[in-house]
């Protein structure tokens, strides 16, 4: 039966490769749709835990009159150092956030001090990078960096004294005269104007308390993209067991909710397009079987008055359905896969106008990267085969009510 | 001969309804076919001949009477019961050949056996034999659209005789032939009647042809005008 189903889809070249294409089309634009997709979240889930919030951290729990201020972690560098030994933790590193406010002669500005170990720091802080004039910070010395538009709102350069107030809820207020060391251009003017970096040490000081930090900064082993997610979950659900009841896990959902709000909408958008794809490519194969058993109405009447039965007419019907359904997926996914593979090539594909310059200065890649997720492509590829067979069951089952008398007579 | 009738017609009635009309084809045929016989059914254009073929073959369902298949009543079986039988009992010769276009001769004459479920090799050895005893066996991997007309109704012959059915129904086999095909074709069909016991139930209105029968049964309007046995030549 095979052979004469081969023969069959070549003796009807066109309407074969017209439902090849309407099934390879969905497939093609859906594999193509997911490496899109996976790359913008892989790109988003990269940009947000390299730039600021690293795959978890460990944090004291939530207090309440807090402010925007973070509660105080104390002991930090034992429980910094108990998370760097756990296995699969590739990096980490201990900051201390708070509020400040930063002043020079009679101009002040409310300000962000990030109190970090520099020489640590770079795998989620690409301000050493985006220096303009002067040097980073050192763990060694009690300087600040501090962004162009905060150098100019309190007109102040390399090597003038800043004033910082610090106010913590935990310790009260606390106050340090540094000297700026250096002026970095960041990618954003919100950041240049409210984010200082000092050292770690120099944090504890303006906060008044030597051993605390607001969050040790954790990446694991082996995450390159949305796709490793299970080993961020493992390590955090481990250490959770852990640590005690004034210590919390906070994971990269919550410390970069725009991305895992993005990777939400995805999957339902997703779902909306390929049932929109593959209901057209559904009714596409639908009317070329109809059109396929109306024209072999004299074919079919004689098979059946011959004695085929009725499952046999639908097997047949539903075996050229599949032939076509699988071949056209297979080519569907190949062809989606060819062309991501293809822009991968050339490297990617470029990142327009001013997101492109933001991912450079934040020290990302300025193209957007396709990636396949193979489980991806075989369900979108099973799925279309599937649609397409079952499209065809109707006007297969249809062929096979066919009387044979009248089918008989349509030919005569 | 046995006396047993292979087929049995009691009042076998038709009529065809369109919208507004009702039009009987078939008024009430009695009558028995036998193994073994040889015998066409002749009558003018709309005397029921096509139409008593397709009742005799399960193809269509008579609107009055009954038909005996070797005892068993045809009105009391399903859809599917009448495909197994057509499958397994009749086998049929058509006037426009209906061959199917995308197999081969030989894979034409052995689908019958394909869909009774015969295996590959055994139905092939078949349908090689019944080819050769035809004498087309030399066409075997042609399409049906690269031989004559008379040869595409040799191997639809083929394809109704394979299986070895108790009976082979033909409706006007030879209308599309010339004069020297159709009798190249019914003396063929005689062969296979005489050397294997075939029996063979075919319309025609070609008196040519009537002489190599042993029986004749005339339908006009609907009904037997005429039944009568023949020497045939």
């Amino acid at each position: 039966m095979m052979k004469a189903v081969l023969r069959h889809l070549l003796r009807n070249r066109r309407r074969s490769i017209l439902t090849l294409l309407a099934v390879l089309i969905p497939v093609y634009f859906l594999v193509f749709m997911f490496g899109f997709t996976n790359g913008v979240v892989s790109d988003l889930f990269t940009t947000a835990t390299r730039i600021d919030t690293g795959h978890f951290q460990v944090r004291h729990v939530e207090k309440r009159g807090m402010g925007s201020a973070r509660p105080l972690l104390q002991d930090a560098d034992v429980w910094a150092a108990a998370v760097h030994e756990m296995e699969g933790v590739e990096w980490t590193t201990t900051r201390l956030d708070l509020p400040a406010l930063a002043s020079s002669g009679d101009r002040s500005q409310t300000v962000y001090v990030q109190g970090v170990i520099p020489e640590e720091v770079a795998p989620i802080s690409n301000i050493e990078n985006l220096i303009l004039d002067g040097r980073y910070i050192r763990s060694d010395d009690h300087g600040a960096v501090i962004g162009q538009e905060l150098s100019q709102l309190l007109s102040i350069s390399v090597g003038s004294d800043l004033v910082l107030l610090g106010a913590h809820p935990e310790t009260g207020v606390g106050v340090l005269k540094i000297p700026v060391v250096g002026i970095y251009d960041a990618p954003l003017s919100e950041m240049g104007k409210g984010l200082i970096q000092v050292p770690l040490e120099t944090a504890r000081q303006l906060a008044r308390s030597p051993r605390a930090a607001t969050a040790i900064v954790a990446r694991v082993e082996g995450v390159t993209g949305v796709g490793d997610l299970g080993k961020i979950e493992a390590i955090t659900a481990q250490l959770a067991g852990q640590l005690p009841e004034s210590l919390e896990v906070v994971d990269w959902r919550e410390l970069a909710p725009q991305v895992k709000s993005y990777m939400s909408i995805l999957g339902p958008a997703l779902t909306s397009v390929g049932v929109v794809f593959f209901g057209l490519g559904s009714l596409v194969v639908l009317n070329t079987l109809y059109l396929a058993v109306k024209e072999r109405t004299r074919e079919l009447g004689l098979i059946i008055s011959l004695g085929a039965s009725r499952g046999r007419v639908i097997r047949m019907f539903l075996m050229e359905a599949g032939v076509l359904a699988v071949l056209g997926s297979v080519w569907g996914a190949l062809v989606g896969a060819g062309l991501i593979l293809g822009i991968e090539a050339l490297g990617g594909v470029p990142i327009p106008g001013e997101y492109g310059a933001f991912a450079r200065a934040i020290g990302m890649s300025t193209e957007l990267h396709l990636a396949i997720r193979w489980p991806q492509l075989l369900l979108a590829a099973a799925t279309m085969s599937l649609v397409a067979i079952l499209a065809a069951w109707l006007p297969a089952y249809q062929a096979s009510k066919l009387e044979p008398v009248e089918a008989m007579r349509y030919v005569e | 001969m046995s006396n047993n009738p292979l087929i049995q017609t009691m009042d076998l009635k038709k009529n065809y309804i369109t919208e507004a009309l009702e039009t009987p084809a078939l008024r009430g045929v009695s009558t028995e076919l036998h193994a073994g016989e040889f015998t066409a059914v002749a009558g003018p254009s709309g005397s029921g001949k096509s139409t008593l073929l397709h009742l005799l073959g399960g193809l269509d369902r008579p609107t009055g009477g009954d038909i005996l298949l070797e005892g068993r009543p045809m009105s009391k079986l399903s859809k599917d019961e009448l495909a197994k039988l057509r499958l397994t009992n009749l086998g049929f010769v058509f006037q426009a050949y209906n061959l199917i276009p995308v197999l081969t001769v030989l894979e034409n004459t052995a689908f019958v056996l394909e869909l009774q479920g015969v295996v590959r090799r055994e139905r092939i050895k078949r349908a090689k034999k019944v080819l050769a005893e035809l004498g087309i066996d030399q066409y075997a991997d042609q399409y049906p659209n690269r031989i004559s007309g008379g040869q595409q109704q040799r191997v639809a012959v083929a394809r109704a005789v394979v299986a070895e059915p108790s009976i082979v129904l033909a409706d006007e086999p030879t209308a599309n032939l010339d004069t020297a095909m159709s009798l190249d074709l019914i003396d063929l069909m005689k062969r296979l009647n005489r050397e294997k016991g075939s029996t063979f139930f075919f319309s025609t209105h070609d008196s040519r042809l009537l002489d190599r029968v042993n029986r004749l049964i005339t339908l006009v309007d609907g009904k037997v005008e005429q039944d009568e046995s023949r020497d045939a030549s």
